[in-house]
Parts: structure tokens; C-alpha cells; sequence
């Protein structure tokens, strides 16, 4: 207790230190940058934290929040999305249309090139998409491609085993066809009318020929066709990108270069305080510190998360959790937000519906009315389902990771103290393997990020599998209506009425209740004195880089 | 000599293709009980079994022997060696050279483990001397009294209050004095700078040193004390010689030599430490790196980092068992 006391009374005293310096290095040169208006100096750089196990920078294959964010200043796609809806609009794309959702022309606009020259075309875009669909490539993003018709030959066929048998009879998507160099037609398997959505996601970015005939040198050097180019990036320890001159559409940064630190871990704070680093998180000690400093909280920015963590159960087994009522029950005692303030305040936010709301379009808070803290009506739901067997503990399957043992635990406090129900946790490190299996016995955490900002992506994947005998294949779930739902959804004729289609399938699920929403995450960052106008994207958690304003005051 | 040098060469080669088994057989293991890598690449997702057999082979994980628990995966070990023999040391999971990582890597550390030589040599013959100097007196039991305390201090409670409670004032003061590309504002930086390296690398070594010099303080006092006693000593006292020159050329001198031994024992224990130091100093070094490679079962890392650590080891090693024959008249190899 003395050391946390004494550590926060030093980062108090820093910070001050911090404000008094750069105050009076503000009233030199008249910056207000914290007004935001033309604050940005156009030499000025950016200093921002990357995650040390960032291993590529090949679109195909970045699918984790670090290289999304760097390749979001050195690729365009062909949408990008609005900051504050997250709905997506044309950006390399001059149009992107389609009449019965199945077969889409998206016209490129003209006279756009990679950073080495090369045409930024519908031959670009084919060339990068068919790379990452064909399965021999194994690249992150492959999956995305599975809409597009032609995916499956491209899969080799395995046997029980694992092994390859049956090597992928095509190389090239057949669903994808250059009618001339500005457009490019997509046929998809069925109709989807949240296609137009995914094309802003990194995996939908174009390469050059030259990217292509050296895969190898262009994962750690991309050939983009955004803002920024990638100077140098010395694998493990930083990675500089700095302004593409040549760039000629409008969302260009106003400054000058970004310059990237990786971290083995999270411990970047007291570079933060030290003035290295634009951006940081405190770690949980010194979060508190961090809330009582009135100079900070004046350059703190915080937006909803994206991802959803959840209680699901083994449908596919015999047990108590068969019975909707118990599943009431057990989501009705869960205290989320006491769990929250105890253990993760201001890092979680309590969930009440199955899809983020705000975050994507169609997101809407409190679908799920039995989502609230109410240890009656959770004892009485039980009653209803028959109780708790005498003498079986319920067991709760999750992996390995610290703050979600501390999270369950807590659930499982909750489950106990007020429905009487004796749990254990499960940790086990062959979490995805036993999912797969079906090898739970339990309910088990679940987790889930989106794909791209749709509210049909936390529906149909997780929960469609068409399968009507053993339902999906993780909780063993399938609904005849649900499905509808997601099938009138991906045949609407505007993204408008496929989002209230897919509106109607989380309904389903609000329901048949086959998961229990627990938290939302939370993004936060903390930001230095050196930027301004700093938006968080609502679905990444990010600050937008593109509209960053900076100046290299201190 | 020369059959010397071939058998101690011979013995390192077999020690070398052990260590590489048993690091082979520990990883293979942790695969087959842990879950394959290559299902982690997924996250949240149920692949098909296209999608992972495609990531297996990507990851060199393939062979059907990793999915059979106990089996010891003889054939790919044979393939590794083969590759090794040619110099190729393969890649990471995720396509990276290791031979590349470790060319990154290794200068940090090697570095950082100079600066922790240098202060265990300084801290441990400086203090240890002038205990044994003074034996019983005020000085021999403060400096006992500090290599205590120093025990008492784990790597990590240093580095923990040293960046979070000293480093950043210390570097805003000196930024304000010095200017922020000054010395002294580079010594202070909370994390590892990777264009100034030593500057950067100083006060963890330091630190690091610190933590470890405890034994060696102990050691050189012990040392010095029985000499102080030997027969050499009372034959040089009995010819006349000053005090002073007795000291520093029969005390202290004498007892550097298992104080060298001593560094190099522990230099494999400083690379645990250098672990921590790395994690929380964000050195891009060989602890961390191993670490991480270990965290994420990567085999093909973790075999040919701990593969070239120990063929450096080992070709240490015969270096220094030849040295000494070579320095010492009385030591003969046959």
C-alpha cells in the first residue's frame, strides 16, 4: 500500500513537472494545437507504441490491431469508414454497386499508383485477393474470401488426420473478373448486402505486380498506395513511415512522419510520462494516479470497444444449461457491473445486448432483458428450469490468460453466492482445441472481435451453420428463424433494411438466449501535449491517425 | 595438445547435439499437449481443416507426428539438423530469418552484459578488497550489511521502482538542464533507445549488475581473507615488502582468479536476469526474444536460438580450458 501511495505521489509530481514545462513551450509560438484549427505542423512526428510480435505488414496477412493501424496510413481501400457512424463511403472506389447483392461492379477511380509507379487498377486488387484465397498461401485473411465464388477450389481437401490429400484445383477466384482496368466484378457465392461493407478491411487492400514477386521483401517493406511510406522497419525495435509526396487524394495526414517503438509488452508508461511517446495506457497501477491528475485528464479520450465478451454453453451436451430458464438464471446473477468496478473500472463496460451498441451500424444497447443484476428473479428462474442437481459442481471453461481468470472468477462468485451453485474454473491452454472438439462440460467464456463494422458480423458467423441436426459447431445452437433473419438480411436491397433484417436475428437470439453477454471492452488512451483533434475509431479503438493533428512543441 | 583439442572439440559437438535433443523432445511435447501454434493463428475462429493444415505447413508443423502424443518426432529433428549443418538456421513461425533475430538481438545483449561484468569486476573486488582489508572493522560490517540488503533486492524491485518512481523526473530534469539529446537525459530514458544503445544500456546494466554482485563481494572478501593468511603473503611480509605492495600484488591479485571462474558461471545465470532487465527495459535482446519464442511454442526459434547460444558456449569453453593451460605452467592436458 506505502509503494502504490508513493509511486502515485511521484507520477502526480512528474506530470506536474510535465505541465509546467510544456505551458510555457506553448506560449512561445502562440501553439494551439490544442484548439485544434491548423494546429499541425507539416514536419512534425508522430511517436507512437507498436506491439512487439508484429510479424508482417503483407494486407493479406494482417489481421491484429497493430498492423491494421499501420497499414491504415500506407494503404487505401476502397472504402474507408466514417469516424463516427463507422458506415463505410467510396474512397478509391468511384462505385461500388450491385442489383441483387450477389454480383457487385466496383468501378476504381482513375489515375491512382502504387509508391513505385505502379497502377493502382482492378488487376491490383485481383491479384492481392486471389494471393489471399488461395489456401496453400495460408495467409491470416484468407477466410474473408469465402463469399466470393471460386473460393472452394482453391482449398486443398484434408483427411481426418490433418493431412492434405487432395491438392486445390484453381489459383484464381472464378468469382473475380478485370472487365477493364477501372472495374472489377465480383460474383459471391449467394447474396450479401454487407458486402460493399468488408471492402474497407486490410484484407481487401490492393498490392503491385512487384509486391507480388516478392512477397518476402514486401511483409517487411509494403509497396502502398496510401499517404505514408514505410521507411525502414528494423524488425523487434521501431518502424518509421514518413509522408508518400506523390499521394493525390484528400485524406492525408497534416504532418510529417510516424515513428513506431515496439514493445515486448505494455510497459510503455513511463516513456509516455518522459515525453517519448504520444499515446499510452497506464498499467493498472497507475491508472489511478493517471485519474486524479487534472493535467491529464485534460488529454484523455475514450470510446466504446468493440469486442464482446461472453458466457456460452455446451447446447450440444445433456445438462441443466439445455433449459433456457437456467441460462436466465445464470446471466440474471451475474453482478456485471460491481465485477467491473472491483476489478477492471473504466476497462470494461457491462454488456446488454449481443452486438456492440454505437460501435457498428445496427448496434443497439438492451436487446437483452435479462442481461440486468437481479438475484430474485435469477433464484426464481432457476426454480423454474428445476434447480441445480445436489452435489455437481458447474465447471467454467476458459484460457489461459490472467484477467480473464480473475473476470470468471468473479463471475463465478456471482453465480454462486446467489443461485447456491458450487463452480470451478477450467483454465486450460487447448482452449480453441477442446471448443472445436465439443470437449466442454460447461459453460465456457467466449470471446469475440468483429471482422468489419456490421452488426451481422457478430451474428452470422458465430451463431449461422445451417446445420440443423448439431447446430453450430461451438455451442451446438441453431434457429430456423435466426437464419431467416440472416438470409432476408444478405438478400435486402439497401444496407439500411439489411441492418434492421439483422436487427430481427438478434432478436431471435435475445430470445432463445443461447449466450450470456457479459462486457463490451473499453478503449481508452491517454494522449501528450504534441497532438490534437484525437478521434478514436469506434469499431479498431484506435485514434484515427489520418485526422491526427501534431507539432513537435516540447 | 592436439589430441586434446580434438577430443574436448568432439565433446562439445556430442554436449552441442544433446542439448538440441532434449530442447527438440521439450518442445515436441509442449505441442502435443498444449495445441498446435498453428490453431492460435485463428484466435476466436474455427478454421476449416483446409485453412489449418495449409497454416501447419506454413509453420513447418505438418509432420503428422505432432498430432500423436509421445511421438518424438524423429524425422523432422534429422531435417533440422541436415539444414543446420548447412548453415540454414530456418525462421520463426511467421516467415522471419533466425539467423536475422538473432543478428538483432544479440549485440543488445552482449552489451548489456559487458556493463554487468564491468560492475560486478568493480563493485565485487572494490568492496570485497576493502572488507577483507579491514576485516571485523566498522567497513567489513557495512559492506556484509550491503551485499545483504542487496540480496534482499530482486532484479525486478529495482527496475520497477528505478522506471517508475526515478526515471522519468531524472529525465525531465535532465532534458530541462542538459537538453533532450544530452548524455545525461539518455541515461535516464525509461526504455532501451535503439540509436543509442550504450547510453540507453547503462543504468539497467547497472542495475542488473547491482542485483548480482552480492555473491561476488562475499566471494572476493573470502578469497582475500585466506590469502591474507598463506604462506606466500607471511613469506613476502618477512622480506620487508610495504604493506601496500603485499595487498595489490599478492592479496588482491591472487584472488581475481576464481573470480574470473566465477563470471563465467554466472554468466548463464545473468541471462535469466537479463530476461526481466529486457521485458521491462524493452531491450530487443536474447532473453526477451527466447522468452517470447518459448511463450508461442515457435520450435523452430526456440532450437535455433538456444542452438547458436550453445555452440557459443561450448566454443567458450574450450577457448578458456585451453587458455589456461596455455597461461597456467602448472595445469597439462594429456
Amino acid at each position: 500500500m506505502g509503494r502504490r501511495a508513493a509511486l502515485a505521489a511521484a507520477a502526480t509530481a512528474v506530470t506536474l513537472v510535465l505541465a509546467s514545462c510544456s505551458g510555457g513551450g506553448g506560449n512561445d509560438d502562440g501553439g494551439d494545437s490544442t484548439e485544434g484549427g491548423g494546429g499541425s505542423d507539416p514536419d512534425a512526428t508522430l511517436r507512437l507504441a507498436l506491439a512487439q510480435d508484429v510479424e508482417t505488414l503483407l494486407p493479406m496477412d494482417s489481421n491484429v490491431n497493430d498492423n491494421i493501424s499501420v497499414l491504415d496510413v500506407v494503404y487505401d481501400g476502397l472504402v474507408r469508414y466514417d469516424p463516427e457512424t463507422t458506415e463505410p463511403y467510396n474512397y478509391v472506389a468511384e462505385s461500388v454497386e450491385s442489383d441483387d447483392n450477389t454480383v457487385w461492379t466496383i468501378k476504381i477511380k482513375p489515375d491512382l499508383t502504387f509508391q513505385n509507379g505502379e497502377p493502382v487498377d482492378a488487376e491490383a486488387f485481383a491479384r492481392a485477393w486471389n494471393y489471399a484465397a488461395y489456401g496453400p498461401n495460408a495467409m491470416a485473411n484468407n477466410y474473408f474470401f469465402e463469399r466470393i465464388a471460386g473460393y472452394e477450389e482453391m482449398q486443398g481437401e484434408t483427411d481426418d488426420e490433418g493431412n492434405v490429400t487432395v491438392e486445390p484445383a484453381a489459383e484464381e477466384l472464378s468469382g473475380l473478373e478485370v472487365v477493364d482496368p477501372q472495374t472489377l466484378e465480383v460474383t459471391l457465392t449467394g447474396p450479401f448486402a454487407g458486402f460493399g461493407t468488408m471492402l474497407g478491411y486490410t484484407g481487401f487492400y490492393p498490392i503491385a505486380q512487384e509486391c507480388l514477386d516478392d512477397i518476402e521483401a514486401c511483409a517487411v517493406k509494403p509497396i502502398g498506395n496510401g499517404p505514408f511510406q514505410v521507411d525502414e522497419w528494423d524488425q523487434g525495435v521501431s518502424l518509421t513511415a514518413s509522408r508518400w509526396d506523390d499521394y493525390t487524394l484528400d485524406e492525408s495526414p497534416a504532418y510529417g512522419a510516424i515513428e513506431w517503438t515496439e514493445y515486448a509488452g505494455t510497459e510503455n508508461w513511463p516513456d509516455f510520462q518522459a515525453g517519448n511517446l504520444d499515446f499510452a495506457v497506464p498499467p493498472p497501477a497507475e491508472m489511478v494516479a493517471a485519474q486524479n491528475d487534472p493535467d491529464l485528464q485534460e488529454r484523455f479520450v475514450e470510446g466504446p470497444g468493440a469486442a464482446l465478451t461472453y458466457l456460452a454453453f455446451p447446447l450440444y451436451k445433456d445438462g441443466p444449461w439445455t433449459d433456457v430458464e437456467f441460462r436466465k438464471a445464470i446471466s440474471l446473477a451475474i453482478d456485471r457491473q460491481g465485477i467491473i468496478d472491483a476489478l477492471l473500472p473504466g476497462e470494461r463496460v457491462p454488456a446488454d445486448s449481443w452486438v456492440v451498441p454505437d460501435g457498428v451500424p445496427g448496434g443497439e444497447a438492451g436487446t437483452c432483458q435479462w442481461c440486468e443484476f437481479d438475484p430474485d428473479a435469477a433464484k426464481a428462474a432457476l426454480e423454474k428450469a428445476g434447480g441445480w442437481p445436489e452435489g455437481e459442481t458447474l465447471t467454467i471453461h476458459l484460457g489461459q490468460d490472467e484477467t480473464e481468470q480473475a473476470l470468471f472468477k468473479a463471475i463465478g462468485d456471482s453465480i454462486q453466492e446467489n443461485l447456491g451453485i458450487p463452480y470451478e474454473l477450467d483454465p486450460t491452454p487447448d482452449y480453441f482445441d477442446r471448443r472445436g472438439a465439443r470437449d466442454f462440460s460447461g459453460p465456457f467464456r467466449a470471446n469475440w472481435f468483429p471482422d468489419y463494422p456490421l452488426n451481422e458480423n457478430y451474428l452470422a458467423p458465430v451463431y449461422a451453420s445451417g446445420d440443423v441436426k448439431n447446430g453450430n459447431v461451438n455451442f451446438g445452437y441453431y434457429s430456423e428463424d435466426f437464419e431467416a433473419a440472416i438470409k432476408a438480411g444478405d438478400e435486402s436491397a439497401t444496407l439500411e433494411e439489411a441492418v434492421t433484417h439483422y436487427q430481427e436475428a438478434e432478436a431471435v437470439l435475445a430470445e432463445d438466449f443461447p449466450t450470456v453477454p457479459v462486457v463490451f471492452s473499453v478503449n481508452s488512451y491517454y494522449y501528450s501535449e504534441n497532438v490534437s483533434n484525437v478521434v478514436l475509431d469506434p469499431f479498431s479503438g484506435e485514434p484515427k491517425l489520418r485526422l491526427l493533428e501534431v507539432s513537435n512543441a516540447m | 595438445m592436439g589430441r586434446y583439442i580434438f577430443r574436448r572439440s568432439l565433446l562439445g559437438v556430442a554436449t552441442l547435439l544433446l542439448v538440441m535433443f532434449v530442447l527438440h523432445l521439450l518442445t515436441t511435447f509442449a505441442i502435443q499437449l498444449n495445441g498446435n501454434p498453428a490453431l492460435a493463428f485463428f484466435g476466436e475462429r474455427v478454421p476449416t481443416a483446409a485453412q489449418l493444415a495449409a497454416v501447419e505447413t506454413r509453420f513447418g508443423l505438418d509432420d503428422p507426428c505432432y498430432d500423436q502424443t509421445g511421438n518424438p518426432c524423429l524425422g523432422p529433428f534429422a531435417e533440422r539438423l541436415g539444414a543446420y549443418a548447412q548453415g540454414d538456421f530456418g525462421t520463426n513461425l511467421r516467415g522471419r530469418e533466425v539467423t536475422d533475430i538473432v543478428a538483432t538481438a544479440a549485440p543488445n545483449t552482449l552489451k548489456l552484459f559487458l556493463v554487468v561484468t564491468i560492475v560486478w569486476f568493480l563493485l565485487g573486488m572494490g568492496l570485497g578488497t576493502v572488507a577483507a582489508r579491514w576485516r571485523g572493522r566498522s567497513a567489513d560490517h557495512g559492506i556484509r550489511l550491503t551485499s545483504v540488503l542487496i540480496d534482499a533486492f530482486p532484479i525486478f524491485v529495482l527496475l520497477l521502482v528505478y522506471r517508475y518512481v526515478f526515471a522519468v523526473p531524472l529525465n525531465q530534469w535532465a532534458t530541462e538542464t542538459f537538453g533532450a539529446e544530452s548524455l545525461p537525459a539518455l541515461w535516464f530514458r525509461p526504455s532501451f533507445d535503439d540509436d543509442h544503445p550504450w547510453a540507453t544500456l547503462l543504468v539497467p546494466g547497472i542495475l542488473l549488475g547491482l542485483a548480482g554482485s552480492a555473491a561476488f563481494i562475499r566471494l572476493v572478501r573470502a578469497s582475500q581473507l585466506e590469502s591474507y593468511t598463506g604462506d606466500h603473503v607471511r613469506t613476502a611480509r618477512s622480506r620487508g615488502l610495504t604493506e601496500r605492495h603485499v595487498v595489490v600484488h599478492h592479496v588482491v591479485r591472487n584472488s581475481a582468479v576464481p573470480v574470473v571462474t566465477a563470471v563465467g558461471l554466472t554468466f548463464t545465470e545473468a541471462l535469466a536476469g537479463a530476461v526481466i532487465t529486457e521485458g521491462m527495459m524493452n531491450i530487443y535482446g536474447m532473453g526477451g526474444v527466447l522468452w517470447e519464442a518459448v511463450r508461442g511454442t515457435d520450435v523452430a526459434l526456440v532450437l535455433g536460438v538456444v542452438t547458436i547460444l550453445a555452440a557459443v558456449t561450448v566454443a567458450v569453453m574450450l577457448v578458456v580450458d585451453i587458455a589456461y593451460a596455455a597461461l597456467d605452467p602448472r595445469i597439462r592436458y594429456a
